[in-house]
């Protein structure tokens, strides 16, 4: 295994490419799939799991050659990193912009993650997609007439789409530069489009997709700013080392200083351009280039310590979170992922809760080396306000895929929480056992909708009967979720996937407040608060769902259990939910999830990292697994998980309040609750109608003003040009040369008289012409002879 | 000294006779055409293929590209631009680059003419052995005048390049325009010849000498010792008779009045061959009289000499070009307008003879340069003139008409045929980017370098006339381009129910992609070119 | 006058030469028959003949065209027999077409 050591870029290369040969083929090849496009199913899933093998087999490569031990917090252990260069694209201002890959543990265990899931939600999709087979008649697409659209099936464009999303996230897990990334980052938005709108027909449906496309874009722009500044200061957009050239990580965190942060050379001399400039003009003699670099580099610590270039920093931090925001739901650009539920159940599963959104948390567990504490505590309160935003709506939502949207956004609220207050590790396992437990619950929701035909929740009920299977993975998924296990406190630590996580990331936060009372006070309380609603919203979900007397009769006497080939991935997720976190696999010799993150952990973070413009101290990780912090911690988020599902099961499921009551109550908080926060209609009447209302005014003056201007000095030129040709072209010009050709061809006409065809005279011409010739020439030399 | 006498003259002749390799092929094709026709053998094989392959053998023997050296033994190739200049048969011929290349370019333009003689009825199956004779047989006498180093050999060789023209003006029996062209042509020919031919006596007698270069020394003993007044009055004299022949052969003014008669008279195919042949054949002859004249061991002497003969050949080819170009203007006849069309590109050929005159002396390598500009121009000229008379050879054919205006709306008719003519004719007016400009433009820079290095206003007021002339001449060319092409058909005009045929299209795009595409890569031409006449000043 | 009663030398034969000369000349500019042309042809290159053998004559001249005048003369009159060769054949040429030898009709050709 250590020989396949040099071949994993290859490895993951294919995993990445296959997909798109899925994609490529379904797009091409469409009449030798079958009838209706049954083929393309088979064919992206095979193409998904072939990645799912290469990707395990990848992971057995890498950990055989870097064995995730027992992390041992003392020992500052650089992180193992692959990087190389893969294909030059362009060589630009002296920097080569190109494919480079990125590849370390993080990176494997995503890759893992990623395909497995998609290959569960493949096989899913291929029965839960199966009336796109044939003709379909879609009631939620109404036509002008009031009847429902009639349209062939869209089997393979389904499948065509999937695959190029999933080449999309693995091809952005596998970038080791900003463009790249940025690139996939791109294409995975468009891969959401087309699966948001899947069911084009629905204005809902187009709707949201647009709607998602757009509030992805508004972050996109703090992206570019973001890579623009990280360019324009450093010169390159690589993570890593490549061909002896210092990528971005290097540069900020280099190996002299310990790997602390530092703000980069070339951050610094970008932003003291006045004091270069002095340095330069108040030399005694001109200076060379090599003379005044070495002054610059003298004067560079000086300049470090007085903050010169830390701003810019800030902003190139803050420009790639602007990004994450978009892509990961956060506040305020949140307000796309309930929408984004328009799209088939699979894609919410697939796309809109494990992968795609995670990418903008990936992202920042990416980039945490160059994130400075100030940014870092940005990104902490935008997810701490997210999570508090998703769970509140939650609690009232009464569709089951918007509960588990809110859901996911709180969740997202939670990993970038657990970023922001120092918790690498946290965030990321936190990232990898969502994935699991929320793919799981979009499917199972999935299945019951397949069954009754409705997202209402309110039309459902008892569904346990009925199907068994469903019910019990979910429990599982909700389960998790809630964080439910026995805290170390009592010993082995064991419990779901959703409790390791969360569990690590309470601890970071409280070990966050104890060196920051005033943020980490807020962050906690939120955190835990967070916690309890958590397990609120999702037993209320499930005991509405499936618990008690059913309220649709009709519904439910056609409800069935799904078929195998949905059920059997539920079954597969559940599994991952329950047991992915596990430390127990390190008995088997085995990587656990939190020792091979542990293991990609950047390098640097060991240590606690102070901001200097915001006095705010980050602890490191290891702080938060002492003993005074895990059995507090422990037992408050037990505590509140169990609060929480009693609280959902005196409403729900003994029936014991009435939610009716308590939302009556509260009315007013109710009704802000249902309404979202009314954060779609203040942005509708901010942004949208103001940004028509300047098109509008841009238009007047195009028309009014430019327009005029313009075909007014388009008909001067016109009449100009006329002018010229009537006067001086054809009177004047013309009639030059037209005399010159006149008096041409009669001097040439007199001339053929010359020819008289008469031979004697043609004869006497030679001797006449010889005695002229002869004498001209002695005249002409008398002449100038004298 | 009988044996003596035998010896060295077959020593010499022998080692002279490898020299002439070429001539003495098509001598042996013209003894095997009569032979052929003498064992019927002509019946059955045209004799017209038998010339082709006498052609090609021809231009094997004479390699242009790496000639034979005569003067080592044994003889062996060497590459064009170190051929030595050597006398051949005790100084009566000249071989050196510029000969072969001139030869080479007939050689190349007699094959092109008897495929298009094959591509034409005009001369049919049954005078093909005469006619290929007679035009073997005149290229033969055009190689003597290119290689001339005595004036026998001037006079011989421009009789034995005419006679046969005669005839072939006259070759098609039952035609009362040939026949009188060709009565015109004979009298008129025979008549400048004799005028010549006293010229040369005269001169000879003055200097004692038939031998061109004992000539030129014995002139510059004349003029170093100061000539009398009757003496310049002979020479003058003789120098202006000696033009007349020249003159005659060039087509040049005022000894023109041969040339559109006979143009009209004669067949398209053989107003090719004269247009071209001659003519190169006549300015060779006339590079080789004049530098024979004007340049000897030591060239100051013969200042004079050469100003005045720079002096009489430019004004001729000013006044040529002028009076060619202006009396094309009201031709109706296609073939009356490609002969004043010849006069004028005479008169262009002729107007590269002076900068070489002028720079003999002060700058050796540049004339040599300019001699090799005429060689370029002489090559384009061969493409685009032979291309024009091919066309006016394939229109008769199928239309049975030669005048200008039964050519209307020819675009229609035959696009190949008005598409390359059109492109022909706007080459040979020398516009940029067909390669009657690569050769106008040669002849006219080594005009500019002979003034900028000698600063004689004769060539400053050649270089305006000949671009003057070159504007004139738009007009008459552009005329039939607009006949062909915007003018309807004609109902009344001369009808044609078939177009030429694929291979006689083909063979005018032969012709006319070269002028269309030496622009791109005319460099190899041009270098060969150099070489060849770098050693035509000592 | 005095070259009258001089002895033959070298005048004498270009005096003859050039009375050759120019009755060729003004016999092929007036006359309008075909042959007689060609007659006024071969008087020319007769002329010139003479005027070789002159040159070339050694009892003349100390400094003479030596051999060179003797056999230009030889191939001059070869050379005038063949050319008045080809033009009595293109001469009846023109008259089998023309069916006269007036070369004043020959005049179809012009401009």
């Amino acid at each position: 295994m250590q020989t396949l050591l040099p071949y994993l870029p290859s490895l993951l290369a294919i995993a990445v490419l296959l997909p798109l040969g899925s994609f490529c083929a379904i797009l091409l090849g469409a009449q030798w799939l079958g009838a209706k496009g049954k083929f393309a199913g088979t064919l992206a899933t095979t193409a998904v799991l072939a990645s799912t093998v290469l990707s395990f087999f990848s992971a057995g490569i890498w950990f055989t050659a870097h064995p995730a031990g027992a992390v041992d917090h003392a020992a500052h252990e650089v992180p193992p990193v692959i990087t190389g260069h893969g294909y030059t694209l362009a060589t630009l201002a002296g920097t080569n912009v190109g494919i480079n890959y990125y590849i370390d543990a993080l990176t494997i265990v995503m890759f893992c993650l990623v395909t497995f899931i998609a290959t569960c939600i493949h096989f899913y999709s291929t029965s839960y997609m199966h009336d796109e087979l044939d003709d379909v008649v879609d009631q939620e697409a109404l036509l002008e007439d009031g009847e429902s659209l009639h349209r062939p099936g869209r089997y393979a464009r389904f499948f065509q789409s999937l695959s190029l999303f999933c080449f999309s996230m693995l091809g952005l897990v596998l970038s080791g530069n900003y463009l790249m990334t940025f690139v996939f980052w791109e294409l995975v938005g468009l891969c959401s489009w087309f699966l948001i709108g899947f069911y084009v027909e629905r204005t809902t449906a187009s709707t949201a997709a647009n709607k998602a496309f757009i509030v992805n874009r508004i972050g996109d722009f703090g992206m570019l700013v973001g890579m623009m500044a990280l360019w324009g200061s450093l010169g390159t957009l690589n993570f890593g080392d490549i061909d002896q050239q210092q990528g971005i990580f290097s540069q900020v965190r280099g190996e002299e200083n310990h790997y602390a942060l530092k703000v980069p050379d070339g951050m610094v001399r970008l932003a003291a351009g006045r004091q270069i400039e002095a340095l330069a003009l108040h030399a005694t003699e001109p200076l060379t280039t090599e003379q005044l670099a070495a002054k610059v580099n003298a004067e560079m610590p000086v300049w470090r310590e007085a903050n010169l270039g830390y701003g810019l920093l800030i902003i190139a931090g803050l420009g790639i979170f602007c990004g994450c925001v978009g892509k990961s739901a956060q506040f305020p650009l949140h307000v796309w992922l309930p929408d984004a539920m328009e799209g088939p159940t699979p894609v919410s599963a697939l796309v809109h809760s494990a992968t795609m959104v995670a990418a903008g948390v990936f992202l920042v567990a990416r980039s945490y080396p160059i994130f400075l504490p100030e940014v870092l505590l940005v990104v902490a309160c935008a997810g701490c306000i997210t999570l508090l935003i998703g769970a509140s709506i939650a609690l009232v939502a009464t569709d089951i895929k918007r509960v588990l949207a809110y859901s996911t956004i709180s969740q997202l609220g939670y990993m970038m929480l657990a970023l922001g207050c120092g918790g690498w590790a946290a965030g990321v396992m936190h990232l990898v056992t969502h994935a699991c437990f929320k793919s799981l619950l979009f499917l199972g929701s999935g299945s019951v909708i397949h069954a009754v035909q409705t997202n209402e929740m309110p039309q459902m009920g008892g569904l346990w009967r009925k199907m068994p299977w469903t019910a019990g993975t979910m429990l599982v998924g909700c389960l998790a979720i809630a964080g439910i296990g026995i805290p170390s406190v009592f010993g082995l630590p064991i419990g779901l996937a959703g409790y390791y996580s969360k569990d690590l990331i309470l601890e970071q936060v409280y070990a966050f407040r104890s060196e920051n009372p005033l943020w980490g006070s807020f962050f906690f309380a939120a955190a835990a608060g967070g916690a309890c609603l958590t397990a609120f919203y999702m037993f209320r979900m499930w005991f509405l769902t499936f618990w008690g007397e059913p309220r649709a009769a009709k519904r439910f006497d056609r409800a069935h259990e799904s078929p195998r080939v949905m059920v059997v991935p539920l079954v597969l997720l559940a599994i991952l939910a329950v047991c992915v976190a596990w430390p127990a696999f390190s008995w088997f010799g085995l990587p656990t999830l939190s020792r091979s993150i542990e293991q990609a952990r950047p390098a640097g973070i060991w240590a606690d990292m102070h901001g200097a413009l915001w006095h705010i101290t980050l602890p490191e990780e290891s702080k938060g697994h002492t003993a005074a912090v895990t059995s507090p911690v422990g037992l408050i988020e037990l505590g509140a998980a169990l609060a929480g599902i009693a609280l959902a099961a005196l409403f729900y499921a003994w029936k014991v309040l009435d939610p009716e009551d308590v939302s009556r109550s509260f009315h007013p908080l109710y009704h802000t609750l249902y309404r979202k926060w009314y954060f779609d209609e203040i942005y509708q009447a901010v942004f949208v109608r103001g940004t028509m209302a300047l098109a509008h005014c841009a238009s007047l003056l195009d028309r009014l003003l430019i327009d005029r201007l313009v075909d007014g000095l388009a008909r001067l030129g016109v009449g100009l040009a006329r002018l010229s040709d009537l006067w001086l072209d054809r009177q004047g010009i013309d009639g030059l040369v037209n005399w010159f050709a006149e008096q041409t061809y009669r001097l040439g006409s007199a001339l053929r008289t010359l020819q008289t065809g008469s031979l004697r005279q043609y004869v006497m011409l030679i001797v006449a012409s010889t005695v002229a010739m002869f004498l001209l020439i002695s005249f002409w030399t008398l002449a100038l002879t004298g | 000294m009988l044996f003596t006498l035998v010896n060295h003259l077959t020593t010499d002749t022998l080692a002279s006779l490898v020299g002439l390799g070429a001539e003495l092929v098509l001598c042996a094709t013209i003894v095997l055409i009569l032979l052929a026709r003498m064992f019927q053998l002509t019946q059955r094989i045209d004799s017209t293929w038998l010339a082709m392959i006498g052609t090609l053998l021809a231009l094997m023997v004479l390699s242009p590209l790496t000639p034979w050296d005569v003067t080592r033994s044994p003889v062996e190739m060497v590459s064009i631009g170190e051929l030595p200049q050597v006398e051949l048969f005790t100084g009566m011929l000249v071989h050196d680059g510029f000969g072969v290349m001139v030869k080479t370019l007939l050689l190349v333009f007699l094959l092109l003419l008897f495929s298009l003689i094959k591509l034409t009825k005009a001369h049919g199956k049954a005078d093909s052995p005469d006619f290929t004779t007679l035009l073997l047989g005149a290229t033969i006498g055009m190689f003597l005048m290119i290689s001339t180093n005595h004036v026998l050999i001037v006079f011989l060789a421009i009789e034995m390049a005419s006679v046969p023209s005669y005839a072939m003006v006259a070759i098609r029996r039952g035609d009362r325009k040939g026949s009188e062209a060709a009565l015109k042509y004979a009298v008129y020919g025979a008549g400048a010849a004799g005028v010549m031919l006293y010229g040369i006596s005269l001169l000879c007698g003055l200097l004692n000498s038939a031998h061109l270069p004992t000539m030129a020394m014995r002139l510059s003993e004349l003029t170093s010792a100061g000539l009398s007044g009757s003496q310049t009055v002979l020479l003058v004299m003789a120098a202006l008779m000696i033009l007349a022949g020249l003159a005659f052969k060039l087509s040049a003014v005022p000894f023109h009045q041969w040339c559109p008669d006979v143009f009209e008279g004669a067949t398209a195919e053989v107003g090719a061959f004269l247009s071209v042949a001659s003519k190169a054949a006549a300015v060779a002859l006339l590079v080789r009289v004049a530098l024979g004249l004007g340049d000897s061991v030591d060239p100051s002497l013969l200042a004079t000499v050469r100003s005045f003969l720079a002096m009489l050949i430019g004004v001729v080819a000013m006044v040529t070009c002028t009076f060619g170009n202006l009396a094309a203007f009201a031709q109706t006849n296609m073939k009356r307008l490609l002969a004043y069309s010849t006069i004028a590109h005479a008169g262009y050929l002729m107007m590269a003879v002076p900068p070489m005159l002028a720079l003999v002396g002060v700058d050796n390598a540049a004339a040599s340069q300019c001699a090799g500009y005429l060689g370029l121009y002489l090559a384009v000229y061969l493409l685009m003139n032979l291309g024009a008379f091919a066309v006016v050879a394939f229109l008769r054919d199928t239309m049975g008409s030669e005048e200008i205006r039964d050519y209307a709306g020819m675009i229609h008719r035959s696009p190949s045929v008005a598409i390359c003519l059109s492109i022909l004719l706007v080459s040979l007016i020398g516009l940029p980017p067909l390669a009657g400009f690569v050769g106008k433009f040669a002849v006219f820079g080594g005009i500019a370098q002979g003034y900028l290095a000698t600063g004689d206003t004769l060539l400053a007021v050649m270089l305006l006339v000949g671009c003057l002339n070159t504007a004139v001449s738009l007009f008459y060319y552009l005329r039939v381009v607009k006949v062909m092409t915007m003018d309807p058909i004609d109902d009344e005009a001369a009808p044609m129910l078939v177009g030429p045929g694929i291979l006689q299209r083909s063979y005018l795009w032969c012709v006319t992609l070269p002028v269309l595409l030496l622009i791109i890569g005319w460099n190899w031409l041009n270098v060969w070119i150099q070489a060849a006449t770098s050693g035509l000043f000592s | 006058m005095s070259f009258l009663y001089e002895p033959i030398g070298l005048s004498h034969y270009l005096a003859v030469g050039a009375f050759l000369f120019v009755c060729g000349i003004v016999c092929m500019a007036t006359k309008r028959n075909a042959l007689g042309i060609l007659i006024g042809i071969e008087l020319v290159l007769n002329g010139a003949i003479l005027n070789f053998i002159g040159f070339a004559s050694p009892y003349f001249r100390d400094e003479n065209l030596g051999l060179d005048g003797h056999l230009i003369a030889l191939f001059v009159i070869v050379l005038a027999a063949a050319e008045a060769a080809v033009a009595l054949a293109i001469a009846l040429n023109f008259y089998n077409n023309h069916a006269t030898i007036d070369v004043d009709r020959a005049s179809e050709l012009k401009g």
